[in-house]
């Protein structure tokens, strides 16, 4: 409103600060309809995203005959929490460990693999430098379909579909290239100055890395660990079908094992989901930013 | 680099130590420190990459070309080589054959709307607003779920009796929607596995699309501005563009998430009614794992793969000519 006046009296063409002057009055109420626009659409896409999400806390603590209602009810009248006990008691503790199992487990072999490599593409001139970055970069268009049948064989030869270390092994397929390209851009912003310094002062090459540089990368190493943990914490294809035995299932599957049972018992399907879902936004909070930045940077520079 | 780092490893050795044992300890450590320590840090992942994804590929090329049924034939290797035959079968095989073009034309929408309402938000969110922080924490949320437990949400949504999303159609008076199963039929099943596809991208489009509205130098919008163009004009004829090479890579990725959806199809409707609702993901899975043909699986797996390499070097072609005009 206090702008296009000054606009006005430095207009560089007459007949654009004309047609500004007709359009003064104008501008007001049209800029009035742009905000209340911008509100109204800020309000529809914060329902999308929000809503379902509002609904399945709302569902799992809602009492049995609120829920089943033909008329939905939008704020429950009393807050049943035993349902979460309920489901943990069907199953749920053992997928609950299972998955934690898995996800530890990903992260941290990811993590030793994904730390060498990251720092060997980002220091050194590797011989077939840029095929190694290709071959990294280009994994991330295998569908995980195309993977599954030979990995089946092979844990199957090597007796691994009875044991989690065999998800483990396939989930490295798929979540260490992303960890590795991530953590080398990482260490492409670290000064190479400092392990030079570190040489200096009596380090070796690799004391050099693993006392200097590491700690120094401790954000990006953060961001990479919560990521590869997410990502195995969610994976569904692999774990229902290589898992068969209901001791060993992760949360995933043990979920969809839990519908198949209690089919029409919404209230305890959306429990059982709220708490797989819980840890997963709590840390997905801390890294999105790197995760994006990271999965963009990488497909811009491939 | 190499050169530089040769040049500075003399330094690292200790000036005290006698010259006789120092030159050939530099020697083997400059020798370790520069040629084998990289490939002893990158073997782990060569390992990985080359046992878990490059050989598991060529071994699907090659089982797509058998026949391999029964699980006797991945145990014992009793297959036998017969050329084309399983693709040939998916071409002959109707419910195959329209999963593919399913595929393509599902995964086509779930991109096209992934990237318009990404856009959208994207746009919405670099205006300034009350409320714009916490917007832009809740439109990350989808993106945190996990895919199976949003599936049971949104199925939760549109249940045919108790979900929110019938309830409020009827009550804006559109009857046909009261206890209106959605998926009975192929295409309102499509649209709510559509939805949860879009739901759970879009975000990711958006924040990255975000960054990339806030890098757009302000000097330009501004001399845009007061030569006369519109905030739509500005948006179209500077900020686009600028924008182009982001925008060709959410594409790719959005293309690679979306043709390779799995969960979500799997719960909702697991591909029925009657199969219409599958897709290559989900044939394969079958084929595969229930049906033990492993050899069609491995077929199917790699008309997927086809399609998203295809998809790929398209982008990569475009890139290619953008950087050659710029």
């Amino acid at each position: 409103m206090t702008i296009a006046p000054v606009d006005l009296g430095g207009g560089d063409s007459p007949r654009l600060a004309q047609r500004r002057v007709v359009t003064a009055g104008m501008a007001k109420r049209r800029r009035r309809v742009a905000t209340i626009a911008t509100y109204v659409a800020a309000l529809a896409v914060g329902l999308f995203a929000a809503f379902p999400i509002y609904w399945m806390v709302l569902t799992s603590v809602k009492t049995q005959a609120e829920i089943i209602t033909p008329e939905p009810v939008f704020w429950p009248s009393t807050f049943d929490l035993s349902r979460f006990s309920y489901v943990l008691e069907l199953g749920f503790t053992t997928y609950l460990r299972n998955s934690l199992l898995v996800a530890a487990g990903t992260t941290l072999l990811g993590l030793v693999v994904a730390i060498f490599a990251g720092y060997a593409l980002a220091r050194f001139r590797l011989p077939f430098h840029r095929y190694v970055l290709m071959i990294v970069l280009s994994t991330q268009l295998f569908p995980l379909v195309v993977l599954i049948i030979p990995l089946f064989i092979v844990m199957r030869n090597l007796n691994l579909l009875g044991s989690l270390w065999g998800l483990i092994l396939a989930y490295l397929a798929f979540i260490t290239p992303l960890m590795i390209w991530i953590l080398r851009g990482f260490f492409l912003s670290i000064p190479t100055e400092l392990e030079e310094a570190a040489q200096i002062d009596g380090c070796t090459r690799f004391g050099a890395m693993w006392r200097v540089i590491l700690p120094l990368a401790g954000p990006g190493i953060a961001a990479v660990s919560i990521f590869a943990w997410i990502a195995a914490w969610n994976e569904f294809l692999l774990a229902l079908t290589f898992i068969r035995s209901d001791e060993l299932r992760t949360l995933p599957v043990g979920l969809v094992q839990f519908v198949g049972r209690e089919s029409t018992d919404y209230g305890a399907i959306m429990a059982a989901s709220l708490m797989f879902t819980i840890p997963v936004v709590i840390f997905f909070l801390f890294v999105h930013k790197r995760l994006t930045t990271g999965m963009v940077a990488g497909a811009v520079k491939g | 680099m190499a050169a530089r780092r040769r040049g500075t490893s003399p330094a690292a050795g200790p000036a005290t130590t006698p010259g006789a044992v120092r030159a050939p300890q530099r020697s083997w450590r400059r020798i370790f420190d520069n040629r084998l320590l990289p490939i002893l840090l990158i073997t782990p992942a060569l390992v990985a990459i080359g046992g878990l994804v490059a050989y598991p590929v060529l071994r699907t090329a090659w089982l797509s070309l058998n026949d391999a049924s029964g699980l006797q034939a991945l145990t014992t290797g009793a297959m036998s080589f017969i050329g084309l035959d399983n693709y040939v079968a998916i071409a002959q095989d109707p419910d195959l054959r329209r999963s593919a073009l399913t595929t393509v034309l599902f995964g086509l929408s779930c991109v096209v709307a992934t990237m318009v309402v990404g856009m959208a938000v994207a746009l919405l969110l670099n205006r300034p607003f009350k409320g714009r922080v916490v917007l832009g924490i809740i439109v990350l949320l989808p993106w945190a779920i996990p895919h199976v437990a949003a599936s049971y949400v949104w199925q939760w949504l549109f249940h045919d009796q108790y979900g929110v999303i019938n309830w409020t159609l009827s009550t804006l008076g559109l009857g046909g929607f009261e206890g209106f199963a959605w998926f009975n039929q192929w295409h309102t099943a499509f649209i709510v596995i559509g939805i949860v596809v879009v739901w759970q991208s879009f975000p990711f489009v958006s924040i990255a699309l975000l960054a990339g509205l806030q890098t757009v130098p302000t000097d330009v919008l501004e001399a845009a501005r007061i030569d006369g163009a519109s905030a739509w004009q500005r948006t179209r004829l500077v900020t686009l563009p600028m924008l182009k090479p982001l925008l060709l890579v959410l594409l790719v990725i959005s293309t690679i998430w979306d043709f390779k959806v799995f969960d979500q199809v799997f719960v909702l409707t697991g591909g029925g009614p009657a199969r219409k609702t599958e897709i290559l993901t989900i044939s394969t899975y079958q084929q595969a794992f229930t049906q033990s043909e492993f050899g069609l699986g491995s077929a199917l797996a790699m008309v997927l793969f086809l399609i998203l390499l295809v998809v790929t070097v398209i982008y990569i072609k475009l890139v290619k000519d953008e950087e050659r005009v710029s």
